[in-house]
């Protein structure tokens, strides 16, 4: 019994001592080539009063989703259309076909087989997804109750680092991370990481900001 | 109004009817097995619809054998989450590495698992199979607890038909590989008689 209290003791100890090592290089954790942002609030000012000036966007998109344990990739590539304030549609075109467009409250997907419409207000998940979409591309998204930020800066781009926290966005995400263009605070870059070590990366290339988009794009 | 309860009477008693009633035992033919037996699926992306109980769901599915001879089967949705990712390995043995809390449900994780096991062909890797005929077909039994696995072939042993779980008198799901390329199959299609659900795979030419 004692030698067991022992044991448990010593074991105790080490992952004290091991946490106390290692804590400097969590604190400190960052991404390479960036660094951190001091004045936040005035880089949500500039942020959102900058973001504000983008009414639509169309793009091209390249997603990669990476199974890191099982050494295998995917990628997926369409194109991207927003509409201020809350019209978003994500085509992917290749190498399976699936649409998805936000119109407002509502909401369309549709696959191969079937088309579905869905009242986003009816389903808490499709509210939260709809939410953060909207509010990355608006440049509200430092604003949200979803998630706490940090933010970093090198030469050409913003990064946020966003860690979930509600209990349902933290099942799905560890961190998402943008990566905005300094040029014109648009997002180059979103990449989600999941709890498991997964990640999905979508790259934005050939992006058009304001420019005339039909509303007929955003029809469900 | 007889007529209708004769016939009421006749339905009822269709509905009982076992599904394997007429197989009828028959000689071992282990060429004949050994020619049809499902083979390990190559590694593949498929295109994955699921429909269950008046649901629709979309998303990719990741057949990949692993080094070491297990299987893993991993489903996302077209933006990347992954909803389930479970193993399988050589002896049968399963595995959830992850799954999301919506899914993480027993009724729900054993229904997958055996849908994949039929799918993947686990039941049949012993190598002991009972042969039974029906009409133009010769289906090939492994029994497991209550169930009872099948692959199901033509009299000439030309082609695998079908996959299916079956309880001592009812068909409960069966699994199909339409069109070619197996066994990297461009389809696959899985239908519960049981209850509502039918899963389709169609696979992803990766550029």
């Amino acid at each position: 019994m004692y030698r067991s209290q022992e044991s448990h003791s010593r074991k105790y100890r080490w992952i004290v001592t091991a946490c106390f090592l290692l804590s400097p290089m969590l604190t400190f954790a960052q991404y390479e080539g960036y660094k951190s942002i001091a004045d936040i609030s005035s880089f949500k000012k500039e942020f959102q009063r900058e973001s504000a000036e983008v009414l639509s966007i169309q793009s091209s998109f390249t997603q990669e989703k990476v199974l890191t344990a099982l050494t295998e990739k995917i990628t997926s590539s369409g194109k991207f259309w927003f509409k201020r304030s809350n019209k978003v549609r994500i085509e992917y075109v290749k190498p399976f076909t699936y649409l998805m467009v936000m119109n407002g409250d509502k909401m369309m997907v549709r696959d191969n087989q079937k088309e579905n419409r869905v009242n986003v207000k009816s389903n808490k998940l499709f509210q939260q997804v709809n939410r953060i979409m909207i509010d990355c591309v608006q440049g509200t998204i430092l604003d949200s109750k979803d998630f706490t930020t940090r933010v970093f800066e090198n030469d050409r781009t913003y990064l946020l680092e966003m860690t979930p926290v509600s209990k349902l966005l933290r099942e799905f995400f560890q961190t998402i991370v943008l990566k905005v263009d300094k040029k014109d605070y648009s997002v180059n870059l979103i990449e989600m990481n999941e709890p498991s070590g997964d990640t999905t990366s979508i790259l934005f290339t050939d992006k058009k900001l304001n420019t005339q988009i039909s509303d007929a794009v955003f029809t469900l | 109004m007889r007529c209708l309860l004769f016939s009421s009477f006749l339905a009822g008693l269709m509905s009982c009817a076992s599904d394997y009633r007429n197989l009828q035992v028959s000689p071992a033919d282990h060429g004949c097995a050994e020619k049809t037996v499902p083979r390990v699926l190559a590694t593949s992306w498929y295109n994955a619809s699921v429909d269950v109980m008046g649901r629709h769901l979309s998303g990719l599915l990741l057949v990949k054998n692993m080094p070491d001879s297990s299987q893993r089967v991993v489903f996302t949705n077209e933006a990347g989450i992954t909803f389930f990712d479970f193993g399988f390995s050589r002896q049968g043995d399963f595995k959830v590495y992850n799954v999301i809390a919506q899914l993480n449900k027993k009724p729900v994780i054993q229904t997958l698992r055996k849908d994949f096991e039929l799918v993947l062909g686990i039941p049949f890797r012993k190598g002991h199979y009972n042969r039974y005929v029906f009409g133009e077909e010769i289906y090939f039994g492994v029994k497991q607890k209550k169930e009872t696995a099948y692959f199901i072939t033509n009299k000439d042993c030309a082609s695998l038909h079908r996959l299916e779980w079956g309880s001592a008198r009812k068909r409960k799901v069966s699994v199909q590989f339409p069109g070619t390329g197996y066994p990297a199959p461009d389809q696959i299609e899985l239908l519960h008689f049981t209850f509502n659900m039918q899963i389709k795979l169609s696979r992803i030419h990766k550029e």
